[in-house]
């Protein structure tokens, strides 16, 4: 039995995307927006490939000329930043956003607007990023632009444009991560536990996880730097009691799990390549834990980019020592690849060649990075070519052979051709020896003496000969990455045309044959680890009786199955939005606020806000007609899955909890930094300023409690008297308001500016921060109130999620303004 | 400037554990590369020796182990060697974009980007920086110690033999971060005797004649004395620059790119950023009897 005609007809219309322009703006298609990211990042990965190749020709010879200091500086600058965040993260972001869906089986990601908004504002980032070169404004401070060389007294303007840029980039980062999790833990077949889920999927949930935390640090740090050169604060200037540590803390803080960012998405995909090739995986729950602890324990790691700024030595110890467990996770990994391959005779296709590549690559970089983790060697070739060398091994091995593998492997399920084998292997033989001649090297050049960003070196240094061999080998393999640039748009005409299952897969992307709009109008039941090769597992008649009756269903509006996060077992049809030109009008909103920061044109940044806020409301206002359709709706009855659903079996629910989650964290950020800087301080509050002031603050800060009170009323009101309900949410408005209000008139009449100290600045930061979390309570309350009284009937039902949404959000706020206050004005005066 | 050719106990022992790490390393890496081959080819049976489950552990888990935690003990012994030995002479160093201040206090001199050291004894050094953060790093004789405004960190060299060290900026740190060299002289204790001597009898003779000589006056007009200091020379207390109370008997001029020749110093003088481009200093054009008489003056500053 299959779906109804006029259901299909019905929920191929409701599916359908707009397309061409500007219909290409308000996409919102998961596949589509994927392959723009992928396509986006190669961009950037050839533009910072180019400047590593301009690098390389200065380097070639001692004492060279081709580029002067300053132009050195600054590309490789730009490289590293640009392979970092416009390149690495997002391409796999791109291959995760296409193939997550594919694989867990489900019909879209769980916001498919916000995965516009993230790619739109990522784009709009890396263009800021590198429009400074327009104006001769580039930054010249390294990737990780240690303060003070990055803070007001010496960067030059080109800071801006790296800060700036990169702040938008990472709120891209952390909404894709928000959106992943959710989708990964909820969003997949029926069935599907998470024991039975794709290998893929397990490195991208705890990817997705860490870069939520990593990438709100860096998002506090960043802001605090740019706060520096924009408002005048003293974060990172020590004559003001800042520290200079600070920034190197939560620099790496972010910046180690970054590594692991990168590399665990690429295990996931050597994991299903590795897979189908040997058609078996051992080791999957090894594999796992694996994953886990490499993710728990990166960020961890972070002082061991600081072995050289004098700490303490047995800190550094402690730090050695978690690196090294690192080594027993990837180490597990490795072998259970190996396992898996052992005596299979794969055939050795362009896929399994890249995967090899990067065992051989990676193993010799994981190697140097254990040497690295050993502090007395440590300090001899930290900032060394040996350690460019490193990561080399580590990035490109560790990721970038293994995104190629995933190019050759999985571009036939985009683009329905094959990649040409051929063309594969060249491409896989001028990249795995280009690379090896390119880097090695580099490891001897470290030992004999050369350090890292230096734009020349002299010729008694006896390393010209290696050096001109590094440069030749360079352009090698960079000859390779555009070959398989080519392979991909030569098979786009002349590929061979692909089969469903090329390479006789387990995973369900090749259940599929191509790429359509809507993945699976019948869903897919999941009862094994590996569903296209274990067919004949016993079925589960329950289940398959729910896909059949969902074929094609809901048919008039978007939908798909919300399972259960650990057993995959169907709890509700949750709605998927639809298409729509808010994320991208949203996005130029964020753009203006980017770039008016930089010009420091405050009305523009204003203007940049209210064109954000007003997207986000047309955005996220549910259509009528399609709440109106959702009521008729009869699948509850039929299948017994409810469609208003409240906390985790919801998904505005759970994204709201990842903004609790950005906000708390960026909280603690700031809490730490707090901390940190008191304790290198002489004296509490610095500058003898007097011990801040309890009594008011008490009532200002207490009064959130009020409004949470209001809040979680109006909550158990709801369904009983909607009238009550709203002066608990109107009530909760005004506290906010007023808590505003009161905090602004109290931070006013301060004695301390944010301009006077780093007291003064992290004081004023953490009450910035309090206002942008009550803000957004006022606006959750507000749009509560507006929805309640929109909504005439069915509203206990249809409103349940969002009221619930509030009160959580209330009791957030309230507990973030009792630690607030704690830490601002009551721990000054306990010691 | 080989960190595998040390020439002193700090720089000797961390050698060594390289050359053990990369024996062990090796040998640990053609394992793996040995088992990759393995697997690939036509084997009797599909299943890795030890079993799927022994193999993971024995090659993921017992494997690193077995190698790591001696490591990390013998790493850790090299730390406690590598502990700064009580009682040296002390020698500060500040770190400046892009040049390194020398200070012996004990003597009282002052200088730039050349540290003279007794060989075979060990020196503890302060390090610390006037602007951004700079790295001190004498390959040959120890590893890295990062120098951070406000605050200063502690750390130590040994030279067994004397001998001229090169030293360079170990953390990038602006536009000449490349060129943000020194050196390490190491003498015998007789010979670093004997220079000690020589640069305080130096300043002592400098004291006694104050003769206005033509170049001071230059030096004077030029700017030169905004932004250096010379002892024994009223206007010339300038902090930016190097301290040239002893140029004369330095190696090297422009922090260990240049040797210190009359020409090279004439050079340096009217275009810095020929060979230094991005360099603080400012080219300065004089007339050549001025240039000339200038040079003469910084000549006698030894």
């Amino acid at each position: 039995m299959s779906a109804s005609p006029e259901d299909t007809k019905a929920f191929n219309e409701t599916w359908k995307e707009p397309s061409g322009f500007p219909g290409g703006l308000a996409t919102v298609d998961n596949i589509r927006i994927g392959v723009r990211y992928m396509a986006t990042a190669f961009s950037f990965f050839l533009i910072a490939g180019v400047f590593a190749l301009l690098m390389r020709i200065q380097l070639a010879v001692p004492d060279n000329h081709f580029l002067g200091p300053v132009d050195y500086n600054r590309l490789f600058t730009m490289h590293g930043t640009t392979m970092m965040y416009l390149f690495a993260v997002p391409f796999m972001e791109g291959l995760a956003a296409v193939f997550l869906p594919f694989m867990l089986g489900t019909r879209e990601l769980a916001y498919p607007r916000l995965t516009a908004l993230s790619y739109w504002v990522y784009l709009f980032s890396g263009l800021t990023f590198f429009s400074g070169y327009l104006f001769d404004m580039v930054a010249d401070v390294g990737w990780f632009a240690y303060t003070p060389l990055s803070a007001p007294a010496f960067a030059t303007s080109g800071i801006d444009f790296w800060l700036v840029g990169l702040g938008a980039a990472e709120l891209a980062g952390i909404a894709a991560g928000a959106e992943l999790t959710v989708s990964i833990l909820k969003l997949r077949a029926p069935g599907m536990s998470l024991a039975k889920m794709p290998l893929f999927a397990w490195a991208w949930l705890v990817t997705a996880v860490m870069i939520v935390f990593a990438f709100t640090t860096l998002f506090v740090a960043t802001v605090l730097l740019e706060s520096d050169h924009a408002l005048g604060t003293h974060f990172f200037s020590d004559a003001k009691g800042g520290n200079h540590l600070l920034w190197q803390h939560l620099f790496w803080f972010f910046g180690h799990p970054e590594v692991y960012i990168i590399f665990l998405p690429a295990t996931g995909i050597v994991s299903m390549i590795v897979g189908t090739f040997s058609r078996r995986l051992h080791g999957y729950t090894l594999i796992v834990v694996g994953i886990l602890v490499t993710g728990f324990l990166s960020f961890g790691l972070w002082v061991h980019h600081m072995y050289t700024t004098g700490l303490p030595e047995l800190s550094l110890y402690f730090f050695a020592s978690a690196s090294l467990v690192i080594a027993l996770a990837s180490g597990t990994q490795i072998f259970a690849w190996l396992s898996s391959l052992w005596g299979t005779q794969p055939k050795l296709l362009a896929p399994l060649l890249f995967v090899l590549g990067f065992m051989f690559i990676f193993v010799l970089g994981g190697l140097t990075g254990v040497m690295l983790a050993i502090v007395p060697f440590d300090v001899q070739v930290h900032d060394t070519f040996f350690l460019v060398a490193h990561f080399h091994y580590v990035l490109i091995g560790g990721a970038v052979f293994p995104m190629m593998a995933a190019v050759h492997y999985w571009a036939p399920k985009i683009s329905g051709r094959m990649l040409s084998e051929r063309l594969g292997k060249w491409s896989f033989w001028l990249t795995f020896l280009g690379f090896n001649f390119t880097f090695f090297p580099m490891h001897i050049m470290g030992l004999l003496g050369m350090p890292r960003r230096v734009y020349t070196y002299r010729a008694d240094l006896g390393i010209d000969g290696l050096n001109l061999a590094v440069t030749i080998a360079a352009f090698v393999m960079a000859a390779g990455f555009l070959l398989i640039a080519f392979n991909v748009i030569w098979s786009l005409r002349y590929g061979a045309v692909a089969e469903k299952n090329p390479w006789g897969g387990d995973s369900l992307e090749w259940s599929l044959l191509v790429a359509t709009q809507v993945l699976f109008p019948r869903l897919p039941v999941v009862n094994s680890r590996h569903p296209l090769w274990n067919a004949n597992e016993p079925q589960e008649p329950e289940l398959e009786r729910l896909v059949e009756t969902l074929d094609h269903r809901p048919a008039d509006w978007r939908a798909t199955v919300l399972v259960n996060a650990i057993t995959g077992k169907p709890e509700a049809l949750v709605r998927l939005s639809t298409w729509s030109y808010m994320p991208f009008v949203t996005s130029i909103g964020i753009m203006l606020v980017t770039i008016a920061t930089i010009a420091r044109l405050y009305l523009l940044v204003a203007a940049g806000v209210v064109v954000t806020v007003a997207g986000l409301i047309c955005w996220l206002w549910p259509d009528p007609a399609e709440t109106e359709r959702m009521q008729r709706e009869t699948l509850p009855q039929e299948t017994g899955l409810p469609i208003f659903t409240t906390g985790a079996k919801s998904l505005p629910w759970l994204g709201m909890l990842f903004l609790m989650a950005v906000f708390g964290w960026s909280l603690a950020t700031l809490f730490y930094s707090y901390f940190y800087l008191r304790l290198y301080a002489p004296h509490w509050p610095l500058d003898g300023l007097p011990l801040p002031e309890l009594l008011g603050p008490a009532l200002i800060y207490g009064s959130l409690l009020i409004g949470a009170i209001a809040a979680v009323c109006a909550w158990h009101r709801f369904g009983r008297s909607k009238i009550r309900s709203q002066i608990g949410f109107a009530a909760s408005l005004v506290v906010g308001i007023v808590f505003l209000g009161l905090r602004w008139a109290d931070a006013w009449y301060l004695e301390v500016s944010p301009r006077a100290n780093a007291y003064g600045s992290i004081f004023h930061m953490l009450g910035w921060a309090m206002d942008a979390i009550v803000l957004t309570g006022v606006g959750l309350s507000a749009a509560a109130l507006a929805r309640s009284i929109s909504v005439t009937q069915d509203w206990e039902r249809i409103l349940a999620a969002q009221v619930q949404i509030v009160a959580h959000y209330w009791i957030f706020s309230a507990a973030s303004a009792v630690l607030v206050y704690a830490v601002l004005y009551l721990s000054p005066y306990l010691i | 400037m080989s960190t595998l050719d040390p020439a002193g106990p700090a720089a000797a022992k961390i050698a060594l554990l390289w050359w053990v790490m990369c024996g062990v390393f090796a040998g640990v890496f053609v394992l793996v590369v040995v088992l990759m081959y393995m697997a690939m080819r036509r084997t009797r049976s599909a299943t890795p020796p030890l079993g799927k489950t022994g193999f993971v552990i024995a090659g993921g888990m017992a494997l690193p182990l077995l190698v790591v935690i001696p490591l990390l003990i013998y790493s850790l012994e090299t730390s406690l060697a590598l502990r700064q030995p009580a009682g040296a002479f002390t020698i500060q160093v500040r770190g400046h974009q892009w040049w390194w201040e020398v200070r012996i206090p004990e003597h009282g001199i002052v200088t730039a980007n050349e540290i003279h050291i007794p060989a075979g004894v060990p020196i503890r050094l302060e390090l610390t920086s006037a602007d951004v953060i700079h790295s001190f790093w004498v390959p040959r004789l120890h590893g890295k110690m990062d120098m951070i405004p406000g605050r200063t960190n502690t750390f130590w060299i040994q030279a067994d033999s004397p001998g001229v060290y090169r030293g360079q900026c170990g953390e990038y740190c602006g536009t000449q971060h490349a060129k943000m060299s020194f050196e390490v002289v190491a003498l015998t204790p007789d010979e670093y005797r004997a220079w000690v001597d020589a640069r305080i009898a130096e300043r002592k003779k400098r004291r006694e004649v104050a003769e206005p000589s033509r170049g001071k006056v230059v030096f004077r007009q030029a700017g030169c004395a905004v932004c250096h200091t010379v002892s024994h020379f009223p206007e010339a207390t300038g902090l930016a620059g190097p301290n040239l109370t002893h140029l004369g008997s330095r190696r090297m001029i422009a922090a260990g790119n240049l040797p210190n020749t009359r020409t090279e110093l004439v050079n340096w003088i009217v275009n810095p950023h020929t060979a230094k481009p991005g360099v603080k200093m400012p080219a300065t054009q004089l007339p050549s009897e001025d240039l000339n008489a200038l040079v003469d003056y910084l000549e006698t500053l030894k």
